[in-house]
């Protein structure tokens, strides 16, 4: 069997919350979180540092607690993890277990029921526990949905009711289609659900199709989902930002000294740097505290048509990282540069930054300016649709503390304030479940042609993790939709 | 009047006792009755008319979308419609060809008239199988068996001339004839069916018991004279070449390939709309409530919920022979002479003649949460149902609960222990747990959408899924079948086996097998299993790069067929594998039948006990998937389920209390089963 975590304790912020897993895993997590492969004696208190495997990063120094099965509440292996309440650190342990294999969040009174499997409960406990229990599920889901104000709740629900309606007409090509009146335009063509302008006041996705026989394409809800499940998690990533850092990456032409920078920001010499154009072709990565904000700053290959296939790998990374990245820091030549808005625009875009990702355009080399810089200044104080500028100095330092306030400005708008509206605990559970149900969306495309059925089963496992949050569908649902939306015979 | 028909006995003297009774041969009967007498039980098949056993009452085909997966069960249990099929087939075809393997749709258009010569070929020739010909108007009754949930057990029936036959168990499969009222227009008569009689007797019988009992409603499309349609502008649908079989046992169907014959493709047009429209004050069935199936609704419902389109009709053939014509997606009660309008206003039938209009027919059925999942009621011990009765619509769903049904009924004879499939087994255990557990409100279509399982449940590896358990727990395979069985598992166990052992590095595979992109960021060698699974390969690919050890596999075309979708499904069915343990240990974990919801002491709202009450799931698994049910509610009746399973384990102490003995059984309890059966025998007899 799997084995399953979950907050023990109760939710919001606490002085101490108790992390709890079972299942054989435990074993194996509690090694891992603390780094240790002795575990404390069975049913003993013992203070570990507790770690992110994945990274070595500290999370918390806590109490921990190993109950080797059957003596434990569940029978199974059980692990507890007594930590700080505060919901980063909470939501930090619960993301770092839920990366280790075989673990996954305890779905609502799931403990329970591994209790009774395995006869840990006596009748009166079972008895006592019955209301208890559904505290924990209603008030699991309720008040999640509630400390996210019902919007976020609001949300998912019009999601899984989108995917619903997407499975029940991807089913109902597979179980009537070839005798009856679906078409294959329903997986292909059509106008799809429109994603989350739909939300706000337009009709329902599952209202509006009904008597026009426009029927919703499949496919591209399935693609609109996936990009706004996508960029939903990018950013209700705040909690993980301020844990991981933000990643800001340096990028532009070669030879405007973005090496030159990352050594100016970290005080050292951590890129090699040289006159040469295309000295740097591997990520230079280096971490830094600015304005009390965790970054992860890297250097990148300098952005051109390189010839040389050492260069060239460079500068492929040096696009997917740009691709990844939480923050740009794109960098160019000031003497280089037109002094005019329009034309600063232009130069910026040449560097092909993600279009959504927030960017500080850095103009290097100001010491090198002559007459230019007094309209270059003026063009740097445009605002938008240009990002914020500042002309700097590698050489002389000139413009750095403008751009530090620039980078600690840019950081807290991306982590939040983290005493408030931080992540509760709950949602780092419904991040799971979403994260997998994009996984699943993305699937979809790729086994779409091939197996219908497959492609569906991606479909229903999508479903089943976003009516994890959102509260089960059953089959008589997309039954329901199906007869509902079309005229089948036999 | 008390004419006793083919394949009578004894005189009325000594009653004459079987341990499996079956009333009805339609497929549900005709399978219930064949597994019960496999199974090793002296069975009694009752029928009005020995020459309706095997009639296809509705369309000329088998099989379809879900359907086909039921057939290859049916089979699989060494049921009997499959190898029926494969031997009077005109059309074979498999559905979903292109959506994969799991949800392929073995389908075929059936010949009726040989269906029907085959089928009884098959049952008159069953050994410890016995038909006679009768109407069942009663059943015989007796005190409960202590142990079992139920007021009474039946232990016989009575006959439409008043004789009585004593049965171990009693297997109802009656079809629509309960109260069945056949509708054309404005007019109504009582029929199960065109022409044969409903059974009246019975209905009163059962509702005295306290069974409750809902109406549903179906239809039929009139048939059409082949000599007078013109095919010539219309749509052709070619059969499969090579057609593909339903039985595991099948190397091939009877009909050569290019004899196979063709179907039709038209579509209605406004006209018929119109008249529907104009008319439906003289269409009785269509005004009604009684609720009817969504998904092969009438045209006058089609009309109705979806104006101004085309729909589409399928013009079958019935028969190699045959001169007439099934219209399917026409499904109509008017008054025939406006039916014959409808039909004129379609293209290709402007000439055509309705040689039997379409009509409606209006019937009892049996609220299926009564019986447990064995297809027993809760109510009357060792009384079955199966088929349409139930609340099914199709011929493969009567004949899944028939096999099942007739296995069971000879399993509680013999004292042995229910044979359950579960959902996570197959489309049978889905269609039995959906009926049992949540009832239906329209006639119950087997759908793959149904099933959750539905990668691991396919049409080619039925026999590996439910042979086994057939032949060593319910004794209904041959030992031909299982043997067959066993040695294809065998064969896949080590082919696959072999598959995997045989690894290269993806350059090589990239070298060996060009057309199939094989794309992996692993730098391990790939093993053939892996590269099997992509679309573009296949075993004769395989084999031809390797030929040993992979040649003699390729050879065995079924094995090689079994082996590309196992590859195809490996991760999603090992995926699923998790997921359907835990859905295995909810319904071990089996709830007491005769619970009161109403009576035990535990904290739940009165909405859940009338829920539970009503719908009384047998395992919290069941339990779990009735709407509405919290979670705490289940982990209250865990408790109930844990008190339970104490109470079992100090029972398997004392002596199996489960045993059939009818002489004990008779002799004490004769008088009050007399007492019992004399009340509601009183009305008999208005038939026959």
């Amino acid at each position: 069997g799997d084995t399953i975590f979950a907050v023990s304790s109760g939710h919001g912020r606490c002085g101490v919350a108790v992390i709890r897993t079972s299942g054989p895993g435990s074993r194996g997590a509690l090694q891992s979180l603390t780094g240790r492969p002795a575990l404390p004696p069975p049913r003993v208190l013992a203070l570990r540092r507790i770690r992110d495997p994945a990274t070595g990063e500290p999370l918390d120094r806590g109490l921990v607690v190993w109950f080797q099965g059957p003596q434990s509440f569940t029978g199974e292996d059980c692990a507890e993890l007594h930590v700080h309440g505060g919901p980063a650190v909470v939501s930090g342990v619960l993301r770092a277990l839920g990366a280790l294999p075989g673990l996954r969040p305890a779905e609502p009174g799931e403990f329970t029921r591994r209790a009774f499997r395995r006869g840990k409960l006596d009748l009166t406990a079972a008895e006592g526990l019955g209301d208890l229990i559904r505290a924990e599920t209603e008030a699991q889901r309720r008040q999640a949905l509630r400390q996210m104000e019902g919007e976020l709740g609001r949300l998912y629900q019009h999601w899984s009711d989108a995917l619903t309606q997407a499975l029940a007409h991807l089913e109902a090509y597979i179980d009537f289609s070839e005798d009856d009146n679906v078409e294959e335009e329903v997986l292909s063509q059509g106008e799809g659900w429109q994603g989350k302008g739909a939300g706000a006041g337009t009709p329902h996705p599952c209202s509006s199709q009904r008597d026009s026989w426009s029927l919703p394409a499949v496919d591209a809800t399935v693609r609109a989902l996936e990009r706004e499940i996508g960029s939903h998690l990018q950013d209700g990533r705040r909690g993980e930002l301020l844990r991981g850092g933000v990643r800001a990456v340096i990028a532009g032409p070669p030879n405007v000294g973005k090496s030159s920078l990352l050594n100016l920001l970290c005080q050292r010499p951590a890129a090699i740097v040289s006159p040469v154009a295309g000295t740097t072709r591997d990520v230079v990565e280096v971490a830094l505290n600015v304005g009390g904000y965790p970054l992860v700053l890297s250097d990148t290959a300098g952005l051109r048509d390189a010839t040389d296939p050492v260069e060239q790998e460079g500068v492929s990374r040096a696009r997917d990282r740009l691709q990844e990245a939480d923050l740009v820091l794109a960098v160019l030549d000031a003497t280089a540069v037109p002094t005019e808005p329009v034309g600063l625009g232009a130069a910026l875009g040449s560097l092909q930054p993600p279009p959504t990702t927030p960017c500080i355009m850095v103009l290097n080399k100001a010491d090198l300016l002559k007459g230019k810089g007094g309209s270059l200044r003026a063009a740097c104080t445009q605002g938008p649709p240009l990002p914020p500028v500042t002309l700097l100095s590698c050489k002389t330092g000139e413009g750095l503390d403008h751009l530090l306030a620039l980078l600690a400005r840019e950081l807290a708008r991306l982590c939040g304030d983290p005493l408030s509206g931080s992540p509760s605990l709950t949602q780092s559970r419904h991040s799971l479940h979403l994260r997998q149900c994009a996984v699943a969306l993305a699937r979809y495309g790729r086994e779409r042609r091939s197996d219908l059925g497959l492609a569906a089963e991606r479909l229903r496992l999508a479903r089943r993790h976003l009516g994890s949050i959102t509260g089960h569908v059953s089959t008589e649902d997309v039954l329901d939709i199906i007869f509902r939306d079309f005229c089948v015979g036999k | 009047p008390w004419h006793r028909r083919a394949g009578s006995e004894a005189g009325a003297a000594a009653a004459p006792r079987y341990e499996v009774v079956v009333i009805g041969g339609g497929h549900a009967g005709a399978e219930a009755a064949a597994a019960a007498a496999r199974g090793g039980a002296r069975t009694l098949l009752l029928t009005h008319k020995i020459g309706t056993i095997g009639e296809m009452s509705c369309n000329p085909s088998f099989g379809g979308i879900g359907k086909g997966h039921l057939m290859r069960e049916v089979d699989a249990l060494d049921g009997l419609c499959g190898r029926v099929c494969d031997r009077s087939g005109v059309h074979y075809k498999v559905l979903n060809r292109c959506k994969g393997p799991a949800v392929w749709g073995l389908r075929a258009q059936i010949d009726r008239g040989l269906y029907k010569e085959h089928m009884q070929k098959e049952i008159l020739n069953t050994p410890l199988l016995t038909v006679h010909e009768a109407s069942v108007e009663d059943l015989l009754l007796t005190e409960p068996e202590p142990d079992h949930p139920g007021k009474c057990q039946v232990t016989g029936v009575v006959l439409g001339d008043g004789s009585t036959v004593h049965a171990g168990s009693v297997i109802l499969t009656t079809g629509t004839f309960l109260r069945g009222m056949i509708l054309i227009g404005l007019e109504t008569y009582p029929a199960g069916r065109l022409g044969d009689q409903p059974a009246i007797g019975l209905a009163q019988t059962l509702e005295k018991l306290g069974f409750a009992v809902g109406r549903l409603k179906t239809g039929t499309p009139p048939r059409l004279a082949k000599d007078t349609i013109d095919f010539s502008g219309l749509q052709e649908r070619a059969a499969d070449n090579p057609p593909v079989p339903f039985s595991f046992l099948s190397e091939a169907v009877w009909i050569k390939p290019e004899d196979q014959l063709l179907c039709y493709l038209t579509r209605t047009t406004l006209k018929a709309q119109e008249i529907i429209c104009d008319n439906l004050h003289l269409n009785n069935h269509v005004r009604e409530t009684t609720r009817g199936p969504r998904y092969c609704p009438s045209l006058e419902s089609k009309v109705l919920r979806f104006p101004n389109r085309e729909h589409q009709v399928w013009l079958e053939p019935e028969g190699l022979e045959s001169n007439v014509i099934y219209p399917q997606g026409v499904s109509m009660t008017l008054p025939a002479e406006l039916q014959e309008q409808v039909i004129r206003s379609i293209p290709g039938l402007e000439k055509a003649k309705i040689l039997q209009p379409g009509y409606g027919v209006q019937y009892d059925f049996l609220d299926p949460r009564q019986l447990t999942a064995s297809l027993e009621s809760r109510l009357v011990q060792r009384l079955f149902f199966a088929g349409q009765i139930n609340g099914t619509t199709g011929y493969e769903e009567a004949a899944a609960q028939g096999v099942i049904a007739g296995i069971n009924a000879c399993l509680r004879v013999h004292g042995k222990p229910p044979f359950i499939v579960s959902r996570t087994e197959g489309y049978i255990g889905v269609l039995i747990d959906d009926l049992t557990t949540l009832g239906t409100s329209e006639p119950y279509r087997m759908f793959t959408s149904r099933v959750e399982f539905r990668m691991s449940l396919r049409p080619d590896n039925a026999d590996a899924r439910l042979t086994h358990r057939g032949f060593e727990e319910a004794g209904c395979v041959s030992q031909q079948r299982y043997e067959e069985a066993v040695k294809m598992r065998a064969a896949l166990e080590d082919g696959i086996a072999t598959l995997k052992s045989l690894q290269f590095s993806i350059s090589k595979w990239s070298q060996l097998v060009p057309e199939v992109p094989i794309s992996s960021s692993r730098r391990l060698p790939l093993s053939a299993f892996d590269v099997l699974r992509y679309p573009e390969a296949n075993m004769e690919l395989l084999a031809r790069v390797v030929p040993e050890p992979l040649g003699k596999l390729a050879q065995w075309r079924q094995l090689a067929e079994r082996l590309k979708i196992e590859a195809a499904y490996e991760w999603c069915v090992e995926n699923q594998q998790q997921e359907i343990e835990e859905v295995r240990r909810d319904e071990a974990l089996r709830l007491p039948e005769d619970l009161d919801y109403f009576a035990i002491d535990a904290s739940l709202s009165l909405e859940v006990r009338e829920k539970l009450d009503s719908n009384r799931p047998q395992t919290i698994g069941a339990l779990s998937r009735i709407p509405g049910i919290t979670p705490a509610a289940i982990v209250n009746l865990l408790r109930f389920v844990k008190t339970n399973h104490q109470k079992a384990e100090k029972l398997k102490a004392l002596p199996q209390a489960d045993k059939y003995f009818p002489e004990k059984m008779y002799s004490e309890k004769a008088a009050l089963q007399r007492q019992i059966s004399a009340k509601s025998s009183e009305e008999k007899q208005e038939y026959l």
